[in-house]
């Protein structure tokens, strides 16, 4: 054995079994997690889906120059390490190599590590650049992040070094494949083969102890996302559509609901937590941090991390009753309200963080367990409770939205089969005036077309949307199994809705309780009976007409087309797009049960995406979701723009173009 | 202490009342029934005290028909501990139902603490409260915005008409009649609405607390809705002939100048 083989048994296994040590701790708080984390399926896409991000480095090139900066330093890294485990071979098993695989390979193989590793330091020197000149907004520029490049940068030097003393010392056959290497090796030229041969073991030595000192470093730091961030893009949701996880409460031994402490929430909870890089991407288009709310998307994951390792050693040990609860100093209550369930942060996430998941379970506590909520909440979930309905109405005055019009109801109807589609009103259709008037032009739609439908009338209920987002499952719950118990006695089997938070829940959320239906947005409605002819748009309308997305259409459901096609349609209309719209569209502020919380801190973040609109230059502003027209409508109002723009529904343009 | 509320439970403010079919009283087909929400400062305020008085309990009592077990239900979950139904006629007025209540309490071995709505949403009446106060011969002080409490004695802070306040002070055992600012009423948390269903809610006929037919001191003999209401009218043209107009209107048709 030669002093180097023994010297690196020695510090290599000091090195790995605290950096495994350190990884099994985080394991094994995974493992001590009481919430229900996510089952695996669909393991083939799932396969195919993290070769993409993490090989392909899809979600990470969102984002331009830095995505294709770190496209470099992963497979840099990638290609480097493959040295560096002959290195460390060759270091135990004195000789051995990797040349077994053929001249030319190897050669290739030296020569692509030589472009990586030159490759590596000018990325690492842009990302030094980018952190302390350019300094992005939310981008976390901590000591941590410039100590992880300082090892990076280190490690390409400790090659470069090593590889020109080698050249120098040994003149390998491959020297020519290693050009900027060899380069360098003639600022030493004369230097004598023995002197080289102690440089490059020094290098040598640099090089393998830096690499053992990163992976000692990795752990407790947010480079960690080069273990996490592969399984978490193996783990995260196939779907841009998810439903909420709902809570079984015939489950009696269940004595917690929602995350009090961080043991509360799931093991892929943690994981999302060790993924995080602290990139900032999430605030980019969070509505809340933009209108100068508490709540950050990637401060919450830090905080939440932050909970996690404070309470590690009680965790451990199995103590919960002494783990401190979640809200604190840093995550206030005010940041948990402040989300309105967007998704913009999910949707920017290069490693496939839920943040959103955390909050409503955050929220789930503190509604259920200690009633802790805004106080305008409170009569929202007694109207709810008594008039199935966020605002205050009888539930008999339910269907009076539609007098004059002659829609049928389910129970003149008997069975929903005889029908085409059952038509979901939603509270807003049925209870809000202005709203009122966009059903009265879909049902305006429906019979130009000649479709064969009805309404749920006085028996149709919330759909339980906004208490499940506040937090509220039980009533949630409650009112879901009253809907969908209707459904199914009826037959139901196709709902078209003008709402995209009744359209996400029906057509997401019911199913987890036995309610599988056809559920259609009624912007693909009218865009598909345009398509088939039904519908004729013929009156022009001479206007430019922006659109802006609702959240739970486009985010939630990936509905961005349809809305567009039907506008388009328009003869006359010039159509526009805000500066952010499809999936980098700004909410309106109403969703996460905030239409119906005052909106106390900060800017409007109505009036913030109303001045987005107003910029277009367009007369009229489109929506496709109740809750996102009376925020823009206020918006209007509050700029005192009401007379001069106006925010209509694509159903009631529709209505005006067809006769 | 011995802390008891008497609650009534009442339809839904958004309820859109109808006639039954002789217009003896309003049609309860359908209709939603809640808490009457004077009733739930009452419940709050009692569920403070015992917060801060530990080993005390509150018990919840209502007198009327068997749905009135829902509201005493949704007291049990805001966090009272017992339940007390007094089983009474659809028909019970203000008196009959006192008498129940009073009897109701004066069978239980302590009494300290008497919480009310300062009146029920339904009748408005503002007479239970003071009846059953008077059915235990202990003082009431009702329409109270804020309490101090002693070992022996409460002072209250009542409202009085044109604004003002007056502070009285009444030896335990009291009524108090809890008006709106009082506090603000908790919402029920998920395990305490769990807890309420296994509570045990004990029941009481009208024999039981010596009540009759005859308690009844009122009969309704007929029910008349009020007039729909009138869309509002606009009085156009210049401002001098308009004001005219309007004084024609107020005088000839609405009666009122």
């Amino acid at each position: 054995m030669t002093w180097q083989t023994f010297a690196f048994i020695i510090v290599a296994g000091f090195a790995f079994t605290y950096a495994g040590l350190k990884v099994k701790v985080l394991l094994d708080l995974m493992r001590k997690q009481q919430g229900k984390g996510p089952k695996l399926d669909r393991i083939p896409e799932r396969i195919v889906a993290s070769i993409a991000n993490v090989f392909g480095q899809s979600a990470v090139n969102q984002k331009q120059p830095i995505g294709f900066i770190h496209t470099v330093i992963f497979w840099g890294f990638l290609i480097i390490s493959i040295g560096t485990v002959e290195q460390f071979l060759s270091t135990l098993y004195s000789g051995w190599g990797l040349e077994f695989i053929g001249n030319t390979a190897y050669s290739i193989l030296v020569r692509v590590q030589d472009y990586f590793t030159t490759a590596i330091l000018f990325a690492v020197a842009y990302a030094f650049y980018r952190r302390l000149v350019i300094k992005p907004a939310g981008l976390t520029r901590s000591n941590d992040a410039n100590i992880v490049l300082t090892f990076t940068g280190g490690l390409m030097v400790a090659i470069l070094f090593m590889n020109v003393f080698m050249i120098l010392a040994h003149h390998p056959y491959y020297a020519d494949a290693m050009p900027v290497s060899n380069e360098l090796a003639r600022f030493f030229n004369g230097m004598n083969p023995e002197t080289a041969e102690v440089w490059f073991t020094v290098f040598k030595w640099i090089h393998m102890l830096l690499v053992l000192g990163f992976s000692m470093y990795i752990p407790s730091s947010k480079h960690l996302h080069i273990l996490a961030a592969g399984p978490n893009s193996f783990l995260k949701k196939l779907d841009r559509e998810k439903a909420m996880k709902p809570i079984d409460f015939t489950n009696e031994s269940l004595t917690q609901y929602g995350a009090a402490k961080i043991t509360d929430l799931n093991w892929k909870d943690d994981l999302d937590l060790y993924s995080c890089t602290e990139c900032g991407r999430c605030e980019d288009l969070c509505p809340a941090w933009n209108t100068g709310k508490p709540l950050s998307p990637k401060k919450l994951i830090i905080d939440l991390k932050a909970n996690l390792y404070r309470n590690k050693e009680r965790i451990l040990a199995g103590k919960y009753d002494e783990i401190e609860p979640i809200i604190d100093g840093n995550i206030t209550e005010d940041v948990i309200w402040a989300c309105t369930s967007c998704r913009a942060c999910e949707v920017a996430c290069p490693v496939f963080i839920e943040q959103t998941d955390k909050i409503y379970d955050i929220r789930r506590n503190l509604v259920m367990m200690e009633s802790k909520f805004p106080a305008e909440v409170q009569t929202v979930f007694k109207n709810m409770e008594t008039n199935a309905s966020p605002w205050a109405f009888a539930a008999s005055d339910r269907a009076n939205w539609s007098d004059g019009l002659e829609v049928k109801t389910l129970s003149e109807v008997a069975d929903a089969t005889a029908l085409d589609v059952l038509l979901w009103v939603g509270c807003a259709g049925s209870f809000d005036d202005r709203n009122k008037k966009v059903l009265r032009s879909f049902v305006s739609l429906l019979k130009k077309a000649d479709v064969k439908f009805a309404i749920l009338g006085n028996e149709e209920q919330c759909t339980g949307d906004p208490a499940r987002r506040i937090g509220n499952e039980y009533l949630f719950q409650t009112l879901a199994t009253a809907n969908i118990e209707n459904l199914n006695r009826y037959n139901v089997k196709k709902i078209v809705t003008a709402c995209p938070h009744c359209f996400n829940t029906l057509k997401n959320e019911y199913k987890d309780f036995g309610g599988t239906y056809e559920v259609i947005h009624h912007s693909q409605y009218i865009s598909q009976m345009i398509r088939e002819g039904k519908l004729k748009p013929a009156n022009t309308l001479d206007a430019k007409v922006t659109f802006h997305d609702s959240c739970y259409l486009g985010r939630w459901n990936n509905v961005y087309d349809e809305p567009r096609a039907v506008l388009e349609s328009v003869p006359g209309v010039t159509f526009v797009e805000m500066k952010n719209h499809h999936d980098q569209s700004m909410c309106c502020g109403a969703g996460g049960g905030r239409m119906w919380m005052e909106e106390k801190i900060g800017k409007r973040v109505n009036i913030t995406r109303t001045e987005q609109a107003l910029d277009t230059g367009a007369s009229i502003i489109a929506a496709a979701c109740p809750f996102c027209m009376t925020m823009m409508n206020d918006g209007l109002k509050s700029k005192e723009k009401q007379d001069t723009v106006k925010i209509m529904d694509i159903a009631e343009l529709m209505d005006q173009a067809t006769n | 202490m011995n802390i008891y509320v008497c609650i009534k439970q009442v339809p839904d403010t958004e309820t859109k009342i109808k006639l039954n079919a002789d217009s003896s009283g309003i049609d309860t087909a359908g209709i939603k029934w809640i808490l009457s929400p004077f009733d739930e400062f009452a419940v709050e305020e009692a569920l403070r005290v015992k917060e801060k008085n530990a080993g005390s309990t509150v018990t919840v009592i209502s007198a009327g028909p068997t749905r009135v077990v829902d509201s005493i239900r949704t007291a049990l979950a805001m966090g009272c501990d017992n339940g007390i139904h007094v089983e009474l006629p659809e028909s019970a007025d203000n008196a009959m139902a006192a008498k129940a209540l009073a009897g109701a309490l004066k069978k239980e071995a302590q009494v300290d603490l008497v919480f009310t709505g300062k009146e029920a949403i339904d009748d408005g009446a503002a007479q239970t409260s003071a009846l059953i106060a008077e059915g235990m011969g202990i003082p009431c002080v009702t329409v109270v915005l804020g309490i101090e409490y002693s070992a022996t004695a409460v002072k209250c802070k009542r409202e009085v008409e044109g604004g003002a306040f007056e502070m009285v002070e009444a030896p335990l055992p009291v009524l108090i009649a809890a008006q709106k600012g009082l506090n603000e009423p908790r919402y029920a948390s998920l395990p305490n609405i769990m807890k309420a269903k296994k509570k045990e809610v004990k029941s009481l006929k009208a024999a039981d607390v010596a009540v009759t037919d005859g308690d009844q001191k009122i009969r309704f003999k007929n029910f008349q809705l009020p007039p729909p209401k009138q869309s509002g009218k606009k009085v156009p043209g210049e401002i001098p002939a308009a004001a005219k107009e309007l004084v024609r209107l107020l005088h000839e048709e609405a009666k009122v100048v």
